[in-house]
Order: C-alpha cells, then structure tokens, then sequence
C-alpha cells in the first residue's frame, strides 16, 4: 500500500513518475482540488512537487500542519508562497548547463551529506538545477543546502510537530520527466526517508497502459 | 483579432508566457475545483506546458463541442488523459535523449516556416531537450515534425473534427518575444498557427 501522498495538480511529470511500477506502489496521486484531511489520514508522508498550485494550497494549508501535527513528514519542492508558509521564496534563473558552461561552478556550493536524503549522493545528484531560492526561513530551520550566495536551497524544521522538509530542487518533476538520468538517486533516497521502502535498484520505467483510456485519474 | 482562452492550473510565472498582442487576446481561465469554463466566446483554447490533464479530461465533451464548432486548440504539453479528440500522447524513456533529433514532415500551411530547427535540436548543445515521450497522431493528421524513431512530436489536426488542433509531445510554446530579442523557434510555431487561424477565422469578437 502507498505510503507517500503526491499531491497532484494534474500536471504530467507528477503522473509519470506515481505511475512508474517503480514507485507506483509507494506513491498516491492526491488530486489537490479533492484533497481532504480523511484522504490523508493513512499515509506517512506527503509530497508537494514543483508545479503546485499554490493558491489551492493556501487554502488547504490546514490539511498540511494537520499532517505535520501528527509526527509525520512533508517533502515540498520548487516554489512556495508565503501565503501558506513561513519563508520567503525568490525566483531566479534556472541555470540548466552549468556543467557545460562551467562545472567547477554548480548552483549549490555547500550540502550537508549527514542528512538522510543526502547520504552517498554525489554532488552532481545531489544538485542538478535549481528553480529559485529562500532568502528567508523559519529561526528553527536546520540548513541541508545553500549556493555561492549564501541563499538557502534547502531546509528542515521541526517546529511543526513532524519534520518539513523544502528545498528549490526538483527531484520529483525532472525525474517524471526523465531528460535526466541520474535522479533515482536522489529519490529514490528521499523515497527510502519518506516511507521507509527502498524501491528497486532499477532505473525507472513507463507503464504505457497507465495513459490515454486507462490513465488512472 | 482571435479571441483565445488560456487555461491555468497556478503555475508560477506562467503568464509571462502568454502575452496578447496584434494577433490574440489571453484571458485567463484558473482551473478549480468546479472547472466548467464557458468555451463558446472564444477561437482558440490554449492548454499549455504544465497544465492540469485532470482537468482537461472534466471538460473532455465541451472541447469536442469547441472543435466541432470549428474552433482551435492549442496543447503543447503531455496530455497523458483522454480527452483530445483522435490524438494521444505517451510518455516514453526507453531512447536516449543523447539521440533525438527533429525531422519535418508535410507542412501544407507553411507552420515551419522560418523555424530554427536547430533550436529545438540542440540547446547549449544538448539534445532532446524539448520534447518528451511522443503522440500517437490521427490517421490523415499532418505530422509536422517527427523525432529520430519517425515518432510524430508536433501534429497539426485537421481531420479528427471540423476545427484544428496543433498538438505537440510536450514541446513548451510561447507567444512572447522579450524586447531586443529575436523569437525563438517555440514562438515562431506558435505564431505561423496563430496567423493560420488569423487568415481564416471569423474572430469570435469582430
């Protein structure tokens, strides 16, 4: 039974990778728009990929802290508004070619690789791109990941009750996309952090039977 | 002018994209929980990168409706539901992105004129970055440009219903060009469609 909720916004990348026989037994697609506290009640964790809707977010902020309150963890990646939560997101330009252009210069210059996300992960997965920075988090936040700069990339707190963890990478999305080949690394950690499964070790795959008619919405 | 319909499930940004201008004018449809948008005022429904196919699939009978008014759509993004009429498109990884390229097919209306091709090719000299997985198009339906396996990416749509579709497999359109700054190959397909549609609508808004 899934464990993890990926909270959907109906935007493909989120569907390829929930519906990968990889993970499709690890994650739920919870469709943001249905999205309700009971809907939530029998997982471990929560994922909130890039490509949100924020605003439908804000106004279920509560089903989320609820969540938290219970001792659970949450995954947010990419942008988020401050409407629901207590850091200031900033847009910035995605740098996509850094590693052409100028690999000794990646856009996070500094991880902590004691976390469990973070561990045996090279530096270039554990950073591909990023969408943006935090210029402002919670006085609580125990800092993962930061660039050149001194922003923030990635952050924890457990001021909620649960752990919140929030980071401007991407993990979720690029992987459903699949232009990048090394990304089961990196979630296929987070996944481990999230529920407690390993997936396996293979590379993800496509479930063709999972699109068009048969697309499981 | 062609009165268009851009639907928007909150993604950041998004309407820096999507900017009216001599041709077109954008109003913006938020996806909710309700979604039932009032189709008929407009030309064209614009269903861009990133949008929400949960949606798209609870107003699968209205597009139909728009189409066969002889209306046109616009989808460049991977509609993985069932809801564009005779088209479908699969996500796939099973070739190497290392070894995409874009070859045109037939183009009676003139859609890749003036395409940098290359552009979609290659980006800091990488390869299959545009596009991904691929559409499994309508018989009869014009297959503008196809990927390496000869697997259509951009379809043009005139056979399914009386309106047009220009589909692509997730290949991200625009209609922006930034001051000083030359198109780009993602606006120039756009735009050769919307001056399709310019030449033979009647606008919906006089």
């Amino acid at each position: 039974m899934a464990k993890i909720g990926l909270i959907f916004n109906g935007v493909w990348s989120h569907y390829a990778l929930a519906t990968a026989p990889k993970y499709r037994d690890l994650y739920e697609l919870l469709y943001v728009h249905e999205l309700t506290a009971e809907a939530v009640q029998h997982l471990d964790a929560l994922a909130i990929p890039f490509q949100s809707n924020q605003l439908v977010l804000t106004e279920k902020q509560a089903i989320i802290y609820d969540f938290l309150k219970t001792g659970k963890k949450v995954f947010l990646e990419g942008d988020s508004s401050t409407a629901w939560l207590d850091a200031q997101w900033e847009d910035r330009p995605v740098n996509n070619y850094w590693w052409v252009n100028d690999p000794t210069n990646p856009p996070v210059s500094e991880t902590n690789y004691d976390h469990p996300v973070y561990q045996g992960l090279t530096p270039r997965q554990a950073c591909w791109h990023t969408h943006g920075v935090y210029t402002r988090v919670p006085a609580s936040a125990e800092i993962i990941q930061t660039n050149a700069t001194g922003d923030v990339i990635t952050w924890q707190t457990n001021e909620y009750g649960g752990t919140l963890l929030a980071t401007t990478l991407d993990p979720l999305v690029e992987h459903g996309v699949q232009q990048i080949t090394h990304l089961d690394n990196y979630v296929d950690r987070l996944t481990y952090w999230l529920s407690g499964e390993q997936p396996s070790a293979a590379r993800m795959t496509i479930d063709a039977a999972a699109y068009g008619a048969g697309a499981l919405v | 002018m062609l009165q268009a319909l851009l639907i928007s499930n909150g993604l950041q940004g998004l309407e820096k994209y999507y900017v009216s201008n001599e041709l077109v004018h954008y109003t913006t449809c938020f996806v909710t929980g309700d979604f039932n948008p009032d189709l008929t005022p407009y030309d064209l429904l614009v269903v861009p990168n990133g949008s929400d196919h949960v949606a798209m699939l609870k107003i699968k009978d209205q597009v139909s409706a728009f189409l066969d008014a002889g209306k046109a759509l616009v989808c460049c993004d991977g509609f993985f539901t069932a809801w564009v009429p005779g088209n479908q498109w699969l996500m796939d990884n099973s070739r190497r992105t290392l070894d995409v390229r874009y070859t045109p097919g037939p183009d009676a209306h003139g859609l890749l004129e003036n395409l940098p091709l290359d552009e979609l090719n290659f980006s800091h000299g990488m390869s299959g970055w545009w596009s991904c997985g691929y559409i499994q198009a309508a018989p009869g339906a014009e297959v503008l440009l196809a990927d390496t396996w000869q697997r259509p990416i951009v379809v043009l749509d005139e056979v399914s219903t009386p309106g047009r579709m220009l589909l692509t497999a997730s290949g991200p359109l625009a209609d922006v060009t930034y001051a000083g700054k030359s198109e780009t190959a993602s606006v120039t397909l756009y735009r050769n469609f919307l001056r399709l549609l310019s030449s033979e609508t009647v606008p919906a808004h006089g």
